[in-house]
């Protein structure tokens, strides 16, 4: 897709929208005793070594720099996990697999960070890479189906990532239609004439795209 | 020939369409079951022969699809062998789970039990057999040869070989005494590749005369059992390649089933085939009926069926004439013993084989038997002689087998428990937080609350590696080569002590101990025993002890100071460190016949030089000991094999009280090991099913489980807030007892003080929520006592609008006589039982106040030992009370009120005086009884003996709790 390769397009930046997964949580395993934390964000810890606790990532991330925890990979990161959801993304055409919303910048930390963390890291990495481009390519293929009557796109559990890349193209998209849709009956301005017809017109642009 | 139809019927799922599974059925030895399993499905099935409507029984424990079956041939034990690498031990018919006997590195194509039982043969993928003892889950030997995957193994029924086939159609013919290779024929069958869907199989003739092979002209060649040259072959209908066969259990016919998706069935003898059946799906596994004329089938789409009269009447029946018929009873060697940790203890567990009974009874005594047994052992012997053969065996093997050379008090001795009587065995010295060795992988030799110690056998060497949990506070410790192979260690803050069994003459027993700081260069320092043999060992605050098999207690100092030697009264079971404290425990007697281990504990303060505490350790019945320990506050704790934990608390004079239960709270498929625990929860590692310990790798983490005390389900259904108010009793009187400690010590216990008034906090709330309930229930006589029972007064009064909004004004009005009682009892306790006997409407309450008297008179004795900060604290326990009474009471049971109060006055001890001022100056529904109160409440202002009743009142309640939560429990 073109948009994907062009930054400006985008409404935020991959980094941006990095910073905003860094506040999801992730449970670490310290190697330390550390009293709890009271961030603005909520109270963690206490910390107590070999005990799993739950952080936000970038705690996470900060920890594990310096050498004072283990990072659990989630649930959904293992490859039998992930091997399924390739599977069901690949059998569906239209469904889109429930992961989080922000699977494509916590596995990315989490591959930056705690590569030593995760079993199977290269298969868990190539995995996920897979799922993300099937992602993409369905979201380009059901934008391919556009046409004049879209007023609306509705994709269910599309991630953080997807949707950033996505909005822009689509906003535009659908405000260009509106342009010319607002050129159009002007044209043919047929008032009253066929009212059953407008109606269905009217009616045919508000249904949402079942996504 | 005519041709039947055999309706099959579904007990797997297929693969998936096109993807042929390989799946295995097979009937136990009195006809009863059939098993069946897929490698498409990791449940077993096992299905009643004679309800065949009846649903099976689903073992579900393996992870992967399961390869390969097998059943002793006495059918009291399943082995299953699976993709995912694990062969696991069921109990048949029951299905129990027993143990994982062994783990590949691949998955596993093939199993068999040898004849008698004794040994169960595994291979696959990997590069080497495995043929594994069941007696004691030992590796006994791998053999090594094949080039491909092993897909078929079968033992020479006369016991002296063993055959296997590899998928590349190569058969090897082994000796089982040595262990050698006699025949290799390469490529006599055909290659199936990598398809496991397809797996060459052989299989002896039940007399053990010849070999059958499926050949590579779509015939079954049979091989010499000796020689192993070419006898005849078998060759008729068969348009494709043989993919299975089976030989009927008198050795007269053969069923084969071809990849041209027939079976054929052949009269061995005349060598041609008498009936076929053609079926939509390949046939890949066959068995026959042990008792009858029927034959087992089961097709890749995982359907199964029996084939009923397969060999026609006017011929001889399969079953008739068995050769050498010792079907019904094998040597007898009963698999497996009842208890549940059998991987954990290895001998002590293989121990029940009750040969007694069934080899003497033994209607023809079979010599050749004998001998065969007789091979078995040597080959344990030989194993043991000649290690580079084989892999290497686990310590705990090598331990029995020296105890044999020795011949000493054969408690872990194979060749003596044939010759017993049926029954447990003592349990076998262990490390608390230890795992079992497992060939080729790292093992924990220590695991506690600090860190870790690993160790892997490598080429005759160990490494031990030593971590701590906090890597920021232990030093970082080099990891070391062990030459001794050390099997036991204990791990603390100040250093590890190691510990080796002997093996043979030359390798002696070996205590070691290396601190980790020390200002001295050379402070490790190592120990050899001549002629005795550690068991156990335990590390303190600058002690060492090791625990021999002469039940000696050594106590050596951190610098190798041989202290004290001291006679123990039994064989050492384990021992635990703590600062200055050592518990040992140790059996006092052989098992009782029911096969609970009698063992007792001793506490010894090792610095004092003193006994600190001696007596029975309770155990659930039939469950061994598996961790032993102190809690983080220095509590004694035990938790057995039956998943309860215990903790030696002081209530009545010092007892064991159930902590923790695993069946109360665990889900089926996890099992608890213990690593440590402390006042609320317990640390332990989560294992999932069929693990009972933790691997190395991944590094386990440790989980916080609630306690969860083994209560009964109550008519109330409130099990938690049940379970919650034991707790907090205990807790309490745990901190109780160390205020006496501290007190009698001089120290100050003002913050043990805030803990009490926190649990007390916590304590009242837990009981208005019983009290809710109870209500909710109609329960109120329990409510009643459980008003009593409330520490504060402001709770009481949380109680009474709490039962006013429920409507129940009895309850309320008597509640309100509870509390006049008890204000009147803290006003003057003789005031208070002259009310008390004026209401003898209600017995109760003048129970409750003569125990009240009791403990005043106590309390009168303990007085001059309480320190003043015990009064300021009263003092500021009222004031919450009453502040919370005034202002808060309308928010009835709010759960937080108590905890306000405290956190309002705690700092305010100044601010006291005018607090109180204000207090009694303060309108609305201050008790009228209430403005007594802050007069007493006042050490300056009152009397000495004032001040004597207030801490009677402060203390009354604490030493009266642990006798009602028990007198409750009875009740319920």
């Amino acid at each position: 897709m073109a948009v994907q390769s062009e930054p400006d397009y985008s409404l935020f930046t991959a980094q941006e929208i990095e910073f905003v997964a860094e506040d999801e949580l992730i449970e670490i395993v310290p190697n330390m005793r550390m009293d709890p934390l009271n961030l603005i964000c909520g109270d963690f810890g206490p910390f107590l070594p070999q005990i799993a606790a739950q952080v936000p990532l970038w705690l996470a991330v900060a920890l594990k720099k310096r050498g004072k925890c283990t990072i659990r990979p989630p649930e959904w990161m293992s490859v039998e996990k992930l091997t399924r959801v390739l599977e069901a993304e690949r059998d569906s055409e239209r469904e889109f697999q429930l992961l989080p919303f922000h699977y494509v910048e916590i596995s990315r930390l989490l591959f930056d960070h705690a590569r030593d963390d995760i079993p199977d890291i290269y298969m868990v990495r190539s995995l996920i890479e897979d799922i993300r481009d099937v992602r993409f390519h369905k979201v380009q293929s059901s934008l391919e189906t556009f046409d004049g009557r879209t007023s609306a796109v509705q994709i269910k559990s599309l991630s953080a990532m997807e949707v950033n890349i996505v909005r822009p193209f689509v906003a535009r998209a659908l405000q260009s239609f509106q342009k010319l849709d607002s050129l159009l009956p002007e044209t043919d301005s047929t008032p009253n004439n066929q009212p059953q017809e407008a109606d269905k017109a009217s009616k045919g642009r508000r249904v949402l795209r079942g996504r | 020939m005519k041709i039947r139809s055999l309706k099959l019927r579904e007990a797997h799922k297929p693969a998936g369409v096109d993807r042929p599974s390989c799946c295995s059925v097979l009937w136990d030895q009195r006809a009863h079951h059939l098993v069946t399993a897929s490698s498409s499905d990791p449940a077993i099935s096992i299905h009643d022969a004679l309800l065949p409507s009846s649903p099976p029984r689903i073992l579900r424990h393996h992870r992967d699809g399961v390869t390969a079956l097998a059943i002793s041939p006495n059918s009291t034990c399943l082995a299953s062998g699976s993709i995912d690498h694990s062969v696991k031990l069921y109990k048949f018919p029951g299905g129990d789970f027993q143990t994982n006997v062994t783990r590949f590195t691949l998955p596993i194509r093939a199993l068999a039990f040898n004849k008698s039982g004794s040994m169960l043969a595994a291979a696959g993928d990997d590069e080497g057999l495995k043929l594994i003892n069941t007696i004691d889950g030992s590796i006994a030997r791998v053999l090594k040869g094949h080039k491909g995957s092993v897909t078929g193994l079968a033992f020479d029924p006369n016991g002296e070989y063993l055959a296997s086939m590899d998928s590349m159609g190569t058969v090897i013919y082994w000796e089982l005494h040595s262990g050698a290779t006699l025949h290799t024929l390469k490529g006599i069958a055909p290659n199936c590749g990598s398809d496991f869907s397809v797996i060459n199989v052989l299989s002896w003739s039940p007399d053990g005369e010849t070999l059958a092979v499926p050949g590579l002209k779509n015939d079954v060649v049979m091989y010499d059992r000796d020689t192993a040259e070419k006898l005849f072959s078998l060759r008729g209908d068969h348009l494709q390649s043989v993919c299975y066969l089976s030989w009927s259990p008198n050795g007269k016919y053969m069923a084969t089933s071809g990849l041209d998706r027939q079976v054929l069935i052949w009269d061995v003898d005349k060598k041609q085939d008498i009936d076929r059946q053609k079926f939509d799906e390949r046939i890949c596994c066959m068995s026959w009926k042990p008792i009858g004329n029927a034959l087992a089938v089961i097709d890749t789409a995982g359907k199964y069926g029996v084939w009923e009269s397969v060999i026609p009447s006017s011929m001889k029946s399969p079953a008739e004439g068995i050769p050498n018929s010792r079907s019904n009873n094998s040597n007898g060697l009963l698999l497996f013993d009842e208890e549940e940790e059998e991987y954990e203890e290895p001998s002590a567990a293989g121990s029940i084989s009750d040969p007694g009974e069934d080899s003497f009874g033994e209607s023809g005594p079979p010599c050749r038997k004998r001998l065969r047994k007789q091979s078995t052992y040597d080959e344990l012997w030989e194993e043991d002689d000649n290690d580079k053969l084989s892999s290497p065996p686990k310590p705990k093997s090598r331990k029995e087998c020296h105890d044999k050379k020795k011949a000493s008090d054969n408690v872990h001795d194979g060749l003596g428990s044939i010759m017993l009587p049926a029954r447990s065995k003592m349990q076998d010295a262990f490390q608390p937080g230890s795992t079992p060795a497992q060939p080729g992988k790292r093992r924990f030799l220590c695991y506690n609350m600090i860190g870790s110690i690993t160790t892997i056998e490598q080429e005759g060497y160990s490494h031990i590696e030593i971590d701590f949990h906090d890597t920021g506070k232990g030093p970082r410790v080099p990891s070391m080569t062990d030459h001794f192979g050390f099997t036991m260690a204990s791990i603390n803050e100040n250093g590890s002590v190691f510990a080796n069994p002997c093996k043979g003459e030359k390798n002696l027993s070996t205590l070691m101990y290396r601190p980790f700081c020390s200002w001295a260069s050379n402070s490790e320092w190592s120990m050899r025993f001549e002629g005795e043999e550690v068991k156990a060992v335990a590390l303190g605050t600058g002690w060492v002890a090791a625990i021999t098999s002469l039940n000696l207690l050594r106590i050596f100092t951190e610098g190798g100071l041989q202290k004290h030697v001291v006679s123990l009264e039994g064989p050492v079971v384990t021992a635990s460190g703590f600062k200055d404290e050592l518990a040992v425990v140790t059996h006092s007697s052989d098992c009782l016949s029911s096969g609970d281990q009698v063992v007792e504990f001793t506490v010894f303060n090792i610095s004092k030089s003193t006994k600190a505490m001696q007596g029975r350790l309770p155990l659930t019945p039939g469950s061994q000991l598996m961790w032993f320990g102190f809690s983080e506050e220095g509590l004694l704790s035990s938790y057995d094999s039956k998943g309860l934990l215990k903790i030696f608390a002081s209530q009545y004079g010092g007892s064991w009280v159930p902590l923790f239960s695993a069946s109360k709270v665990k889900r089926s498929d996890e099992s608890y090991w213990v690593v440590g625990l402390n006042m609320t929860n317990l640390f332990c590692v989560i294992c999932k099913s069929p693990d009972l310990f933790p691997q190395v790798a991944p590094k386990p983490v440790l989980s916080l489980v609630n306690f969860s005390i083994p209560l009964a389900s109550s008519d109330i259904g409130a099990e938690t807030l049940e379970n919650e108010f034991i707790l907090n009793y205990t807790h309490l009187s745990q901190i109780h007892h160390k205020i006496e400690a501290a007190a009698q010590a001089g120290m100050d216990v003002s913050s043990l003080e805030d803990d009490v008034f926190n649990v007390e906090a916590a304590q009242d709330k837990c009981i208005l929520r019983l009290i809710a309930s109870c209500c909710n229930s109609d329960k109120l006589a329990r409510a009643t006592e459980l008003v009593k029972l409330l520490s504060l007064e402001k709770s009481v009064r949380g109680a009474i609008k709490l039962v006013t909004a429920l409507k129940l004004p009895n309850l309320a009005e008597r509640f309100n006589s509870i509390l006049e009682v008890r204000l009147l009892a803290e006003k003057g306790p003789k005031d208070a039982s002259a009310l008390n006997v004026q209401d003898s409407a209600s017995t109760s309450i003048t129970a409750a106040a003569v125990s009240e008297k009791k403990t005043d008179a106590i309390m009168t004795l303990t007085t001059p030992k309480l320190s003043a900060p015990l009064f300021i604290k009263k003092v500021k326990s009222q004031e919450g009370t009453r502040v919370g009474g005034s202002d808060q009471i309308d928010q009835d049971v709010n759960p937080s009120i108590p905890n306000d109060g405290a956190t309002k006055f705690k700092d305010q001890k100044i601010a006291l005086q005018t607090n109180v001022g204000g207090e009694i100056k303060k309108p609305g529904n201050v008790h009228e009884l209430q403005s007594e109160r802050p007069s007493s409440g006042f050490p300056k202002s009152t009397d000495n003996l004032e001040k004597i009743k207030n801490a009677g009142q402060a203390h009354r309640q604490p030493p009266q709790r642990p006798s009602n939560p028990f007198l409750k429990s009875a009740v319920k």
